[in-house]
């Protein structure tokens, strides 16, 4: 007897560690997707333009399974204790839907990270950037949202690959700037505190220290890049860990007597 | 005498040109600087030095701009006044511009070391205009020293100088390559561990379900608890009796 109730007490024992762990984890992910909505590096306007803004779904199904974990951990744990058929039965049901939710999410970073390639930056950039002939308000919200992230983002560079792109294409902006005046936007070129350039022929001409030469594509990939590794890795962590939980306490609930 | 009216117009051709003409070849301004062909506009190198033997301080140097097929037949202006205009460009496929002092091209000038041809986007009308190139070309130039009495020096024509076109957007494809190996890897997984536990639900929920029903299936009695149940202690029997059972001793049996 002494055994089998060693084994139940071990079993507990590891069963509330594993929740406490979820419960823990739960908190991480609410708080990393909070972050990531939150957009600090104003790239949001960039992702809706291009009717593919999955990933910030994810980071939404994130805030809420990362509360429900908590939630569900603190109420495994409290039928872990009362060795309760019926709490743990709740638990399980209640677990398995979080789980779906969280596979969707991960599963859903992990997919349309793929689809941010430098030539969906680049297209959206040249149809939309300073676009002055707009189909309807939606239009309309997407180009300004675009053009302004994009005045913000040329402080520090210009074009996705480099100013040129201006250059080997045709563009919305190239329809109302002519070309000897701007081969590129002027935001492209080094401004002083009072936001003018500090040499505007230096600037259209393309020499060196005048203008902003390197492209945005780092610039915007790079975070866009760890948001959706962060929600899919860390999310398919916690759902490893939770696998094994919930292993265990299907095990453990099956052999409690009624 | 038609040999003599040969060689008389052929010096007076001489006279009236008095044209010298400068080895120096104007070439696009070397450097990396991405701006320096445009679709429009384009940057030359500023001669140095090669006008001060020829010139006055009342000189000036002029452009020539000529489509490439078209300079071979582009024939000097004899005067100010005949410079062929940008409007003009169209149909004359030429024309002349950046009108300046030849001092400016002197040995220690200051100012840039560089030429920008098309660079004016305002100047309508007005002569000498530097307005941008209305195609991509190709286009040779040539610098000519013009001074009060027409050309008094040139240099040779540039090699053909073709500006850029731009694509159309639309050529731009934005589907990546191929899937990342990584998102399958997540997907994959995760798929078979979401299969797993459901299995093992259905499974654990299953044989819960099951026992009571299968054991009556196979004639087994539903477990119930056992008490237990005290041997019975036997009852005093109460004393024989024949007739008329009373708790009384039995007494002699009353007679009919």
């Amino acid at each position: 007897m002494a055994k089998t109730d060693n084994g139940i007490r071990i079993c507990q024992g590891l069963l509330i560690l594993g929740n406490v762990v979820i419960g823990m984890c739960g908190i991480a992910l609410t708080a990393e997707c909070i972050f990531f909505v939150s957009d600090p590096h104003g790239l949001y306007p960039l992702l809706e333009a291009t009717e593919n803004n999955d990933i910030y779904a994810a980071a939404w199904i994130g805030i809420f399974v990362g509360f429900a974990l908590l939630a569900l951990s603190i109420l495994g744990i409290v039928g872990v204790m009362k060795s309760s058929k019926t709490l743990l039965l709740v638990y399980i049901i209640l677990m398995l839907i979080t789980y779906a939710f969280e596979m969707a999410s991960c599963i859903t970073a992990a997919t349309h990270r793929d689809f941010l390639t430098p030539n969906l930056f680049l297209k959206q950039m040249l149809e939309r950037y300073m676009k002055s002939d707009t189909d309807n308000n939606n239009d309309k919200q997407m180009t300004e949202g675009v053009t302004k992230t994009w005045d913000n983002l040329m402080l520090q560079c210009c074009g996705v690959h480099g100013p040129l792109d201006w250059q080997e294409y045709t563009s919305a902006f190239r329809m109302t700037h002519n070309d000897a005046d701007y081969p590129w936007p002027h935001n492209c070129c080094v401004m002083n505190t009072r936001s003018e350039p500090i040499n505007l022929d230096g600037c259209k001409l393309g020499v060196p220290g005048f203008y902003n030469s390197n492209g945005c594509y780092d610039a915007i990939s790079g975070p866009l890049n760890r948001q959706a590794w962060g929600v899919a890795w860390f999310g398919f962590a916690i759902l490893c860990w939770t696998f094994c939980v919930l292993l265990g306490t299907m095990f453990y609930w099956s052999r409690i007597a009624y | 005498m038609e040999l003599l009216g040969v060689l008389l117009a052929l010096a007076g051709m001489d006279a009236a040109a008095g044209l010298a003409l400068l080895p120096y070849v104007p070439r696009v301004a070397p450097g990396a600087m991405p701006g320096k062909v445009t679709a429009t506009t384009f940057v030359l190198e500023r001669p140095r030095c090669i006008f001060d033997p020829f010139a006055n301080a009342s000189d000036a140097v002029w452009l020539a701009v000529a489509f490439a097929d078209a300079s071979a037949a582009f024939k000097n202006p004899t005067s100010s006044a005949e410079v062929p205009p940008y409007e003009g460009l169209p149909t004359a496929r030429a024309y002349m511009t950046l009108q300046m002092a030849a001092a400016a091209y002197g040995c220690s000038a200051p100012g840039a070391a560089v030429l920008r041809v098309g660079g004016d986007t305002a100047c309508h009308g007005r002569a000498p205009c530097n307005g941008p190139l209305p195609s991509p070309g190709p286009y040779r130039v040539k610098f000519l020293l013009m001074g009060c009495g027409g050309p008094k020096a040139e240099t040779k024509w540039s090699d053909p100088i073709l500006l850029r076109r731009a694509r159309s957007l639309s050529t731009i494809d934005p589907t990546p390559a191929r899937r990342s190996s990584t998102a399958v890897v997540i997907a994959a997984i995760l798929a078979s561990l979401g299969a797993a536990l459901a299995m093992a639900v259905l499974g654990a929920v299953g044989t819960q379900l099951c026992v009571p029903l299968c054991r009556r299936g196979l004639g087994a009695h539903l477990p119930y608890r056992t008490h237990h149940v005290p041997p019975a202690l036997p009852h005093t029997l109460p004393p024989a009796c024949v007739c008329g059972c009373t708790p009384r001793p039995p007494g002699p049996c009353p007679t009919k």
